[in-house]
């Protein structure tokens, strides 16, 4: 009886490490001597990434590369509980939005002992928002690997019919053209502006000469010029000319014409071209409409190394190779992102693309969402407030006091 | 000593059989409660994750703070809002739907009860996409039945408190599977001999009804009720996947607000504090039931 017992007993403490060692990560030098790296990419890229990583395989023979594509919706979840076990990737893909809390958490390496060994790593490689995503508290924390940068969409057609032979350069053009396209009738809108993106009112902000004093931790939305700019931005769901609910999807909405403009990032091309082929030659892009400025806010992701990784060198290497103009411009062949090598955009690909041409030029004036850890929390409520004020009828102004001294507690916490 | 030693031994079989869900429940629920309560006094972030000498002990101020933050007072609201009205409603329907089903046993009734069960197994992502086309506003397929109808459009999922019950809708629909079943295997666990001998009282269906079958199913009825009300106490798959809390916050739910501190501002401590409150007001409810369950008589 006793006997049968261990053998339960044997049995199941067998079952339980099998489980717990199928979590745990396998030894990751495999035994014909070459190292292998494990990179994380998020979404679309992760899914294409290894067709890139191939090629450096090839030019590489000692370097395994694994791929593991990570969907965006559990990215963040995953990791969490890779800086918690302390068991992550080599490589990580991070949106620049991301990239300070977790480089305050000290899950990246600092890269800053290497700089001189690659070249491509050099921040006046890339554009000037994209190389402030690097740094973080003076340590250099990964390399931007593509871009995007937001501009506006329009339909030509729409717009020559109400008489705009050009699209809208200023805030004053942009609300009156938008304000004569809504009025065609009941169930129409002037311009699409997306509540839920948390970028879009910082870049009227910035147009309207809006900025963060990071040096003194002053977040200043109480200045008059963020102040104003919210003011306009509400003025499109307070005068009707965008709509304050979700609606049509946004690509449908844009082949009827019935929100013949909106802003979105370089993704929209392609879901443009496959989704509305026949709206091919009616619509266009055009950099954002000037106030004080017409920047952009600049986005996109960066490779940063984890902080425990042990194969730092093969990881360099990696992060050099993807970083080649070259590659970057492979990359842009598959995967339709945008290169963050400025001189990548000298090359025939992208600078006689009509459309990639904007966007380039548009990528010359952008900021980057400021390097706060707690970005994401103050821009979810500030986010909350607008919707208090476009949906829920709230006082824009005591709205945005209540948010300034909020955010402000946010960042003192 | 030697006692315990001995009706251990005795038991011996009976503990092998019990020890993996006692393992499993001590490692996964208990365990994480304290160490929960432990964190809801420090001010754990990611920093503090990465590294453990950066967590401090701040005694009760994430509690303070939880107290006077508008979003859980709120969130507080709706899932209290949730709960007051889909537990009766899964209650009422999952007992309804059960005794309809048990009338007959031809295949009919057969493929209804899997039709039933059905929702309850569907994966939350699907339905989710699904109810997503059907609330919607614009082409929406229920404003578009309201349309024929010339009726106005509903803005289920854009309005705080008809998205509420749009999510009740939905949960309700999801919830009803699960207790059918119980309640069905209850019903077929009352002998035949009660109900003979109400009939040769001269009772009729009603009174068979509300005199013999629900007396007798009060047992399945008070675990349902204990198991959907600490269900849905901790509602929180509709609005994460509906409306992630919106519109205004109006369908927050208490379990949404922690996971939002939780994981995706990082807060840990702040999200552990309001997942003990919660765990304090399941505990709290769940004993309220079984004071006021009446005493047990035997028929």
């Amino acid at each position: 009886m006793r006997k049968k017992s261990s053998i339960i007993l044997g049995v199941c403490l067998l079952a339980i490490s099998m489980v717990l060692g199928a979590c745990s990560n396998s030894d990751n030098s495999s035994s014909d001597g070459s190292k292998e790296i494990t990179v994380w990419a998020m979404g679309e890229e992760g899914k294409k990434l290894s067709e890139l990583s191939k090629k450096f395989e090839e030019e590489h023979p000692d370097i395994k590369v694994n791929v593991q594509a990570i969907p965006w919706e559990n990215a963040h979840d995953k990791l969490l509980t890779a800086v918690a076990s302390q068991k992550g990737p080599d490589i990580v893909q991070l949106g620049t939005t991301w990239v300070p809390e977790f480089a305050d958490a000290g899950a990246l390496l600092d890269l800053s002992p290497h700089l001189e060994d690659y070249p491509e790593f050099k921040p006046d490689n890339y554009f000037e928002g994209a190389a402030e995503s690097m740094t973080f508290n003076d340590e250099v924390i990964g390399v931007p690997w593509y871009v995007e940068t937001r501009v506006l969409y329009y339909r030509t057609d729409l717009l020559k019919e109400a008489g705009y032979e050009e699209p809208p350069a200023t805030w004053d053009e942009l609300k009156e053209a938008a304000t004569t396209l809504s009025d065609r009738g009941d169930d129409y809108y002037g311009l699409d502006i997306d509540q839920n993106d948390q970028i879009t009112p910082f870049i009227f902000a910035w147009q309207n000469g809006y900025e963060i004093d990071a040096e003194n931790n002053n977040l200043n939305f109480d200045s008059p010029e963020f102040r104003e700019a919210m003011n306009y931005y509400h003025s499109y769901f307070e005068e009707g000319i965008s709509q304050t609910t979700e609606g049509v999807d946004m690509v449908q909405a844009f082949k009827d014409g019935v929100k013949p403009m909106f802003f979105s990032g370089p993704w929209m091309i392609n879901i443009l071209n496959d989704q509305a082929p026949d709206l091919e030659g009616k619509w266009d892009v055009a950099v954002m409409p000037e106030k004080e400025t017409n920047k952009s806010s600049i986005g996109g992701s960066n490779l940063s190394i984890f902080h425990n990784s042990e194969n730092v060198d093969e990881s360099l290497e990696f992060l050099s190779y993807m970083n080649e103009v070259e590659t970057q411009l492979e990359w842009l062949e598959i995967s339709n992102t945008l290169p963050s090598r400025v001189k990548a955009w000298e090359d025939p690909a992208l600078s006689e693309n009509k459309m990639l041409a904007t966007f380039g030029e548009q990528l010359e004036n952008t900021k980057a969402a400021p390097q706060l850890k707690e970005f994401e929390k103050i821009a979810q409520e500030l986010l909350a407030s607008i919707e208090r004020i476009n949906v829920g009828g709230a006082d824009l102004d005591k709205e945005l006091d209540d948010f300034s001294k909020k955010a402000n507690e946010i960042i003192e916490d | 000593m030697k006692g315990i030693l001995k009706s251990v031994s005795q038991a011996k079989h009976g503990l092998m059989f019990i020890a993996p869900a006692v393992l499993i429940l001590f490692v996964f629920s208990i365990v994480p409660i304290i160490i929960a309560f432990f964190i809801s006094f420090t001010d754990l972030n990611l920093k503090g994750l990465a590294d453990w000498s950066n967590i401090s002990f701040i005694g009760f101020e994430n509690y303070v703070e939880l107290f006077s933050d508008e979003l859980f007072h709120k969130s507080i609201y709706n899932t209290i809002f949730y709960v007051l009205i889909g537990v009766p409603l899964v209650i009422f329907f999952s007992l309804g739907i059960a005794l309809l089903l048990n009338y007959g046993t031809s295949k009919l009734f057969t493929v209804f009860r899997a039709v039933y069960y059905m929702p309850s197994i569907t994966n939350i992502i699907a339905v989710a996409v699904v109810w997503g086309y059907l609330y919607n506003t614009e082409y929406g397929l229920f404003n578009y039945l309201l349309s024929l109808l010339s009726a106005d459009k509903i803005p289920w999922l854009t309005d705080p408190t008809i998205a509420k019950l749009s999510l009740i809708i939905l949960a309700v629909w999801k919830g009803i599977g699960i207790n059918m079943i119980i309640f069905l295997a209850a019903l077929q666990g009352i002998p035949q001999s009660y109900y003979e001998a109400a009939k040769i009282d001269g009772a009729n269906r009603f009174q068979t009804l509300f005199y013999v079958t629900i007396p007798l199913l009060r047992y399945a009825t008070f675990f349902v009720t204990v198991t959907t009300l600490i269900g849905w106490m901790q509602f929180f798959e509709e609005p994460f996947v509906m409306t992630d809390g919106g519109p205004l916050d109006g369908t927050i739910s208490i379990a949404l607000f922690i996971y939002k501190n939780g994981f995706q501002f990082s807060e840990f401590g702040y999200a552990a504090a309001g997942s003990f409150i919660l765990f304090i007001f399941i505990i709290v409810t769940t004993l309220v039931q079984f004071k006021v369950r009446k005493s047990d008589t035997e028929y």
